[in-house]
Order: C-alpha cells, then structure tokens, then sequence
C-alpha cells in the first residue's frame, strides 16, 4: 500500500517494512558490491545481516535508507519506493529511520548532546523534550558523564554508542545498525542489545549488520548470511 | 522547537563558527556600498548644482548695430520662433555703458575718455526652465549666430561644456562603479558561503541524513545572507553620513565647495540601497546552497 505521506505509511502497521526484489549494485568501473537480493523484513521484526568484511552488508543498509541508489531492482520501505521519494517526502521518511553508521558519521567538533540532540532538532521537537531524551539515552547506554563532552576526544567505543543514541532517538520505526558492538565490551555490548531490543519491542523494526554471533545466536531471529555480495543462507536462530 | 527557532539557532551557529570569513564579507559588502554610495551621492550633487547653474544662464546676443523697433520685434519673432523663452531683453549701447560703469563703481572714471557708445548692443535671451540641456542650449546658441545683424552669441560655453562633460563621465563613474561593485559583494558572498558548505559539508550531509528538509538546511544560510546584507548596507551608508558630515561641517562657508550646496541621499535611495544590498547579498547564498543541495 502507498500513501502520499511516508511518515504516514511508516505509522501505519504494516507486515512488510523491507521489501527489496532482486536488488544490484554495482560500482565503478566493474566491482559488484550486491547481486539479485532479494528479500522481506516484516514490521517490529529484529533481523540480522552477517558475512565477512567486503560481503555487501553495509552497501545493503545504505540502499535501505536510500544513502545508495541500486543499480537494479526494487526497494519498497513501509510500502514505499524509496528510490522515487525527492526533497520533503524523502526528508519526511528519513526521519523515521535511525542508522548507526559503521564510520559514525558524527561530528566530531560537537558535544555528545548535541550530536544526539540533532536527530530531534530536524523534527523540531521540543526543546525540553530533547534534553530530557538525550539525558535518558546517555544513562542507558553509560554515557552521561560525556553529556558535554566533545565528540573527537571520546574514544571508538564511546563514539559508537553516541551513534547509537543518535540513531535511536528520535523514535524510529526502523532503526538500521551497522557494527554496533565492534568496539565493545561484553557488559556495554548488553547495555546496546538492551536498548535496541526495548525499542524492538515498543514496535521499531531493526535490522543489525554484524560480526558479532554473541549477539545475534541469542533470541528468535532471522539471519541473512552474505557472500561476495550475494545471499549464502537465511536461517533463524534458536538460541535463549 | 519549531522552524523558526531552528533555523535561527542553526544560523547563530554557522556565524559563530565561521566568524572570521563573515567578518570579511560584511566588511566587503560595507565597502562596496560606501564606494558606491559615494560616488552616487558625488553624483547627485553634481546634478543639483548643474540645475542650479543653469537656473542663471542666459545667452547674449551682441548686434553689429543696434536695432530699432520695428527690427526689434522682428527678432523677438525670430528668437519665439525657436521656442518660447522666459525672457528677451533688448540692451542698447547706452544701457551696456550705464551697466558696465555701474559694474566697475568707483573705478567708472576710467571710461570718462571713452564714447558712450563703445559697447555693442546685444539681446539678452534667458532660455525657459525646460531648455537647459547643454545640448539644447548648444543649438540654440547657433540658432541665434544665425540671426540677421548678430555678431556673436555668448552664454560661457567652454565653461558649461567642461562641466557637461564632466557630467557625463560622472554617471558613467557611477554606472561602472555600481555594477563591478555588485558583483563583487555578491560573488563575495556567494563565496563566502560556499567555504562554509564545504568546512561543514560532513554536517550538512548528516543533516539530510537524518531527516532535514531543503528549507531546513537552506534558510540559515539565506539568513546569513540577509544579515550581511543589511549589516553592510547600514554601516556602509553610515560610514558614508559621516563622511558627508565631515565634508559638510569643515567645508562650509564662502568658496568652491559652496557652490554644491551638500545634500545627503533622499530616503527613498538609502532604503532602496539596503534592499538592494540584501538582495544581492541573499541570491549570493542561496546560488551556493543550491548547488549543495542538488549535489
């Protein structure tokens, strides 16, 4: 179903969240990243991409919040074909998907609130509101004694978890997550698989690219496995 | 938080940031507007004091003989013929001796030896208000040369001619002047803004990233802008009041300069000054953001 408001399409429950149908991409001069993908990510699923480095996983996430535009195929989120949304529309619906970026992607001259803060600011949430969500996330993810601290002097694993509270914050109902462990240890890697299940479970769909099997073995999840940028397996876990 | 204070706060930012090369666009922009508005307000007062002159011209015609009245009426015809003037006065050579001995008062006993009627007779014609372009004066000049018994016509030609030309070169001052000076805030301006999209490309990335609209991203930069814009224009033109200040205060009283009787720009001029200022200044940004945001 599409609608003319993606924010609208992104309230609405649906089944599907992810569509994408026999998706490509290829890059300049002759080097495919991802061929023939195609696969569905219900609504409120928590779903897990894995593969070696160079397999196609954070190319995959960066077609989903349409970062990257496929060389081929199909990429509905919500019900929607996000290679065709331009200017408000795409704004509108990008607001409602948080990405942690494997590179973070944060700024680096900023306070940690304030790199935070900035997923509420585009929304023009109120004020108090986001200082009273950025305190919240800082807490849950042990981060409130950098809450005024710049951003280039935190170290990676604090870096990433800034990213992460960026990419939750604003309520997402899509959270993509690339590498959200990869510089974390055993007890803070709890506290982030924490937060994203709560958020998993208050509804957000959330789609994890990792290395990290501790992470992904645990739970009933489906996991995508790629290889040179193409599916290998899609299993589901079994653990506790 | 709505748009507004968004975009405020964005903008405050930005200008925090990049404090150093804004400084230098709006000292730029300052700049240009008070060259500008300079020689603009050379220029207006050059033109005023041209009107006034020419509020006393008039043109002497000198006569080989002096006519009678039947001639008399034939050239009033001839000179009305031309176009209406204000006034034609008839001087006879008595009359031209009378006026000359008044002029050189106590001195008038040096004309005791000379006839009474050495000096030509003439026709002072003062052209209407409407006839003062040095052109038009020009061809009225050798209009009345032409007249039967006229010697010779004088209205200080060379005098007016200078001042004609000098004029001219003025408004082509002004014109040249005003266009390279608006060029130069804008594409100041323009530039400006683009060192700072590229210093925070990372950040405007991001911010479409997560979710910011075109408005969002554009509207502090077009505030920047306007800000410029009219920070310039304002100083400019007020660095410009006390030059005019200065000018007039120092260079008051009996001489040259008093001839220009010094005015400051109309109202309506220093408005459309900022105005325009801000305009130029606001298509310099937004020309930069554009580029951005089709990237």
């Amino acid at each position: 179903m599409e609608t003319d408001n993606p924010i609208e399409a992104l309230e609405v429950p649906e089944n599907t969240m992810i569509e994408m149908i026999k998706v490509s991409r290829t890059y300049v001069p002759d080097i495919t990243a991802l061929s023939d993908i195609s696969l569905t990510v219900d609504t409120g699923e928590m779903f897990f991409l894995i593969g070696r480095s160079g397999a196609g996983k954070t190319t995959l996430l960066k077609l989903i919040c349409n970062m990257e535009v496929p060389s081929n195929g199909l990429i509905e989120v919500a019900g929607y074909n996000i290679n065709n949304l331009k200017g408000k529309r795409l704004a509108h619906l990008r607001q409602k998907i948080g990405v942690a970026y494997q590179d973070f992607k944060l700024l680096d001259d900023r306070t940690v609130a304030e790199n935070v803060a900035i997923a509420m600011e585009v929304s023009y949430k109120n004020p108090q509101a986001i200082r009273q969500t950025v305190r919240d996330l800082l807490e849950q993810l042990q981060l409130t004694d950098k809450h005024n601290t710049i951003t280039g002097e935190l170290s990676r694993g604090e870096q990433q978890r800034v990213a992460l509270a960026r990419a939750v914050a604003n309520s997402p109902r899509l959270i993509l997550v690339d590498e959200p462990t990869g510089n974390l240890d055993a007890n803070t890697t709890e506290r982030v698989m924490n937060l994203l299940n709560r958020r998993n479970k208050s509804g957000a769909t959330i789609v994890i690219a990792t290395h990290d099997p501790t992470i992904y073995q645990k739970g009933n999840h489906r996991i995508l496995e790629l290889r040179d940028g193409q599916i290998h397996s899609l299993t589901r876990s079994n653990g506790s | 938080m709505n748009f507004w204070l968004a975009v405020f706060r964005q903008a405050g930012r930005n200008l925090r940031q990049t404090w150093a090369s804004q400084l230098m666009t709006f000292l730029t922009v300052s700049l240009s507007v008070l060259i500008f508005a300079f020689f603009y307000l050379v220029y207006t007062n050059t033109i005023g004091a041209s009107d006034r002159l020419s509020e006393d011209i008039r043109l002497i015609v000198y006569l080989e003989e002096e006519p009678g009245t039947a001639m008399q009426e034939q050239l009033l015809r001839k000179i009305n013929n031309f176009d209406k003037t204000e006034e034609i006065r008839f001087i006879s050579k008595a009359d031209a001796y009378k006026r000359f001995a008044e002029q050189l008062g106590d001195d008038s006993d040096v004309l005791a030896d000379m006839p009474k009627d050495f000096l030509p007779a003439s026709i002072e014609v003062i052209p209407l208000k409407g006839l003062r372009g040095f052109n038009q004066i020009k061809l009225f000049s050798e209009y009345l040369t032409q007249l039967p018994g006229s010697e010779k016509v004088q209205y200080g030609q060379e005098w007016m001619e200078r001042f004609y030309y000098f004029t001219q070169l003025l408004t082509i001052v002004v014109l040249l002047s005003g266009t390279l000076l608006i060029l130069t805030a804008t594409f100041m301006v323009a530039y400006t803004i683009r060192l700072t999209i590229m210093g925070r490309h990372d950040e405007l990335e991001l911010l479409k990233l997560v979710g910011a609209t075109n408005s969002y991203i554009r509207t502090p930069f077009l505030l920047e802008g306007i800000l410029q814009g009219f920070m310039g224009s304002i100083i400019g033109l007020t660095a410009l009041y006390a030059l005019f200040r200065w000018i007039s205060i120092h260079f008051s009283g009996p001489g040259l300069l008093n001839l220009f009787h010094f005015t400051f720009l109309q109202p309506i001029i220093v408005i459309s000054i900022v105005f325009i200022s801000i305009g130029l200044c606001t298509l310099g940004s937004f020309t930069s953001i554009q580029k951005f945001l089709k990237i």
